[in-house]
């Protein structure tokens, strides 16, 4: 029951890129909780794709998949249909009806279920995810993470015995992404459902997880408990150990040998642990951080108020900031606030129907349109492929400048020569952020405004984006992000405010923001927090305890 | 929309009864069915809708006299002349014939506008479903694709714009069609990459394995077969009843409403009714705590 058995499968693609799959051996015993991590395009989908026969893509294979000891091939298409559940990574579109009730039912109705069965099946697994409240709703009118949670509960209906979700939270805020993790490990522990998951943030899920098996072109190369996994990225230096939850990636570079701690509680043991008897001679981190003049901002909001419609509610609320020039301003907060409205209305999208704005010294009502987005403002939206109308890349530079020379250098900048003659269409989703920003930056602006840039992109991506950004701002350039991904804006943001209610409520720099708040911070403040002060990434603490520990001063 | 009683009826009750009140008004000439219709439809709207229904109403009466106007222009049949036009004659009779054709559609448009607020896409397809399986999926499908687009659409214009490629800032009608047809491209583009997603998440789900059945989200009670034998009751008095037709051209001649109008006003009152009892029922109960 749920037991799945992969043996030697080897898949290249028919397109003759290199091989996606080479001699991938696993086995899934019934009822565990495995997760599947690896850089982008090491062949997680590629691979979770294969456990299905209607999924599988086409090209050369060798090797099986047994599930229960039957070859996937001489199981009919209705039997994996009901047996192997499948998740996938947009919440929109797996969606097929229009109703919440008949999305519920649909898989049932597809293998022919009875309909008197079939009303308890969805009245149960309704009651079971608490779908009740929203039963009858229009499928539309619900968020991101509902939506995910409506796919599970779909899936969930068929009563699967192996579940297998790709990527399931990249798309939701962490919020919801929390709570669809929560549903997930629910569903494992209390009804016995296998479970075989790969996702980018593995913050959420790596404690949970029984195994932990570690991709890398196409072949595995690690599989085993958490901690054991941990421990052999550390040692062979691997890329995927920047994806690590925090508490494990401090206490190696820590200097630490050991099998690590993988939650924030066993984090903190481990640092009271060794400075018990010790004294804490450096508390807080040295570096020093930038400071921004407070002459001359780059961009001025004030009293601002807005609302989409006449009678609804107002989702800016006398919101004033002052974003210094040259600095990268990070503004976080709840979901569904107004944050993207706010970046909607510094760029003159959105009009606020109170307040003033002033751009570079300058009222934002005051520039014409031609003015304000050529060498001044331009957004880059939270899904990048909005920006894409043309069938290449590098014909969507074009439609922003005609000049070579300048294409080349953004495209350089950003990184994504190799994928100029690529339809932005198949890329992926890193890869999509990027070319959108080389959109972006051809319009030369110096106030850059990011909506939740770090959204879907995975360790390597991010490191990538955050150097980028640090090119820029080299050149001068502001940069306004709102952003859901503490740790990102911890580790590379200069200031960071607090978006709620309509309103930015204080504004500070990442260390002493993340360390006075004691909810909404990053996992290294949460952990260090009883030892150290204002230590908010996992670079911080590793390197105050190193330093308290040769009792350097 | 306001809690209402007919509404929680089987979709096939439903549909009955607006066939019935729909086919009626469509058919029948008499100026006092036309009337009764007229009032029905117009008091089941107001309970269904509330105040949000007065803009339409109100909008519809000119509508509705200028339809009746119209008329003898064009038809000058009938021996009472009123007074000339173009040198043309406009007949009271013309004019009579004018507001029983403006009536009649004056009551199809308030029966329609409470069958659109009654029988919901997902009631329609519940009865249809099983006729044609393939076109209820993809009307459903569709009916999940519009608002997906339109948000869409919203938001590759947004993106545009915030780089300087707004449709508005474009002079030239030229470039304005250009943009919008990029626009459009890119729209596509988005869409048959979705449907890609949907597709294998319709065939992960056992899409084409098996005879599909169909969930029901509504019984027929026996409520339901009681209105509906009380409404074909009504209905069949309408029609044996007779004395609907009416003339009006040349020469005006409209017979007595005998009890076959009694029947029609009881069927157009059915839902308004079960309505006002629900109201009472609740009050009575409440008064009672």
């Amino acid at each position: 029951m749920g037991c799945l058995d992969i043996q030697n499968l080897t898949f290249e693609y028919s397109t003759g890129r290199e091989p996606s799959l080479r001699d991938v051996s696993l086995t899934i015993g019934k009822g565990e909780y495995v997760v599947l991590c690896g850089p982008s395009g090491s062949g997680k989908t590629t691979l979770l794709r294969h456990l299905k026969t209607m999924l599988t893509p086409y090209g050369k294979r060798s090797g099986a998949v047994y599930l229960d000891g039957t070859p996937l091939e001489r199981m009919t298409q209705k039997d994996q249909a009901a047996k192997i559940g499948f998740v996938m990574q947009n919440p929109e579109d797996q969606i097929v009806t229009d109703k919440v009730w008949h999305e519920l039912a649909f898989g049932l109705e597809c293998l022919g279920v009875d309909p008197k069965a079939m009303r308890l099946r969805v009245a149960e697994m309704a009651s079971y995810f608490g779908i009740q409240s929203w039963f009858q709703r229009d499928v539309a009118s619900l968020s991101g993470g509902q939506k995910q949670l409506l796919n599970l509960a779909s899936i969930m209906a068929m009563q699967p015995q192996i579940l297998i979700l790709d990527e399931p939270t990249s798309q939701l805020d962490p919020i919801a992404a929390s709570d669809f993790m929560n549903t997930v490990k629910k569903i494992n522990l209390e009804l016995g459902t296998t479970i075989l998951i790969t996702e980018h943030r593995l913050e959420d899920i790596y404690h949970r997880a029984d195994r932990v098996v570690v991709m890398d072109q196409g072949r595995i190369l690690a599989n085993d408990t958490p901690r054991k996994v941990g421990q052999l990225l550390w040692r062979q230096d691997h890329p995927m150990f920047a994806a690590l939850p925090a508490p494990l990636r401090a206490y190696y570079q820590a200097g630490e040998r050991g099998e690590g701690p993988i939650t924030v509680r066993e984090g903190r043991d481990w640092l009271t642990g060794t400075f018990e008897n010790r004294p804490v001679t450096i508390p807080e981190p040295a570096r020093g951080e930038k400071t921004f003049p407070e002459k001359d901002p780059a961009l001025k909001a004030k009293g601002l108020w807005f609302r989409y419609e006449k009678d609804g509610p107002d989702v800016l609320q006398d919101l004033s900031v002052t974003v210094p020039r040259g600095s990268l301003f990070a503004i976080v907060g709840g979901n569904g606030e107004g944050k993207s409205t706010t970046l909607k209305a510094f760029c003159g999208v959105c009009k606020p129907y109170r307040g003033k704005i002033e751009i570079f010294g300058r009222p934002l009502r005051e520039y014409k349109a031609d003015r304000l987005y050529k060498n001044c403002v331009a957004m880059l939206p939270q899904d990048p492929k909005s920006l894409f109308v043309k069938s290449t890349v590098l014909e969507d530079l074009r439609e922003m400048c005609r000049e070579p020379e300048k294409i080349e250098a953004v495209a350089r900048t950003c990184n994504i020569v190799p994928l100029l003659d690529a339809n932005p269409q198949d890329l992926s989703g890193g890869e999509q952020q990027r070319a959108a920003l080389a959109k972006v930056l051809l319009t030369e602006p110096k106030l850059l405004l990011l909506d939740e840039p770090t959204k879907g992109l995975d360790s390597m991506f991010k490191k990538q984006l955050a150097d980028i950004l640090r090119a820029l701002q080299a050149r001068d350039v502001t940069i306004v992000m709102v952003s859901h991904d503490v740790e990102f804006c911890a580790e590379y943001a200069d200031l960071v405010s607090m978006f709620f209610g309509g309103q930015i409520l204080t504004t500070d720099t990442p260390r002493r923001f993340f360390g006075q708040n004691s909810f909404y911070t990053t996992a290294a403040s949460r952990m260090s927090r009883c030892i150290f002060r204002n230590a908010v990434t996992a670079e911080d603490v590793a390197e105050l305890y190193l330093a308290n520990l040769e009792g350097r001063s | 929309m306001r809690s209402d009683a007919f509404s929680k009826y089987h979709p096939l009750t439903n549909f009955v009864f607006f066939l019935g009140a729909i086919g009626f008004a469509v058919v029948i000439q008499h100026p006092a069915y036309i009337g009764a219709s007229c009032v029905g439809g117009a008091l089941y709207l107001l309970l269904l809708k509330g105040r949000k229904c007065r803009n339409m109403l109100l909008g519809m009466l000119p509508l509705v006299v200028l339809m009746a106007a119209w008329n003898p222009l064009f038809n000058t049949y009938g021996e009472h002349v009123l007074f000339t036009v173009f040198g043309r004659p406009y007949t009271l009779e013309a004019l009579c014939y004018g507001m029983a054709i403006a009536g009649i559609f004056a009551a199809m448009m308030l029966w329609f506008s409470c069958y659109s607020a009654v029988l919901t896409s997902d009631k329609f397809i519940c009865l249809f479903g099983k006729l044609i399986p393939a076109l209820s999926l993809l009307i459903v499908m569709v009916l999940r694709m519009i608002p997906n687009l339109v948000r869409r659409g919203k938001q590759i214009l947004d993106a545009r714009k915030s780089i300087g490629k707004g449709v508005g800032e474009n002079n030239s009608l030229k470039q304005k069609l250009h943009g919008g047809m990029q626009v459009l491209s890119a729209l596509t583009d988005w869409a048959l990459e979705g449907s890609i997603v949907t597709a294998d998440s319709m065939r992960a789900r056992g899409y084409g394995t098996a005879r599909p059945t169909s969930f029901r989200l509504y019984h027929m009670t026996l409520q339901d077969w009681a209105l509906l034998a009380w409404m074909v009751l009504l209905a069949a008095l309408v029609i044996a009843a007779g004395g609907t037709g009416a003339e009006y051209t040349p020469q005006i001649d409209i017979p007595r409403p005998g009890w076959g109008f009694i029947a029609y006003c009881l069927y157009l009152m059915i839902p308004s009714l079960l309505h006002g009892k629900e109201a009472v029922q609740w009050a009575v109960s409440i008064s009672r705590i």
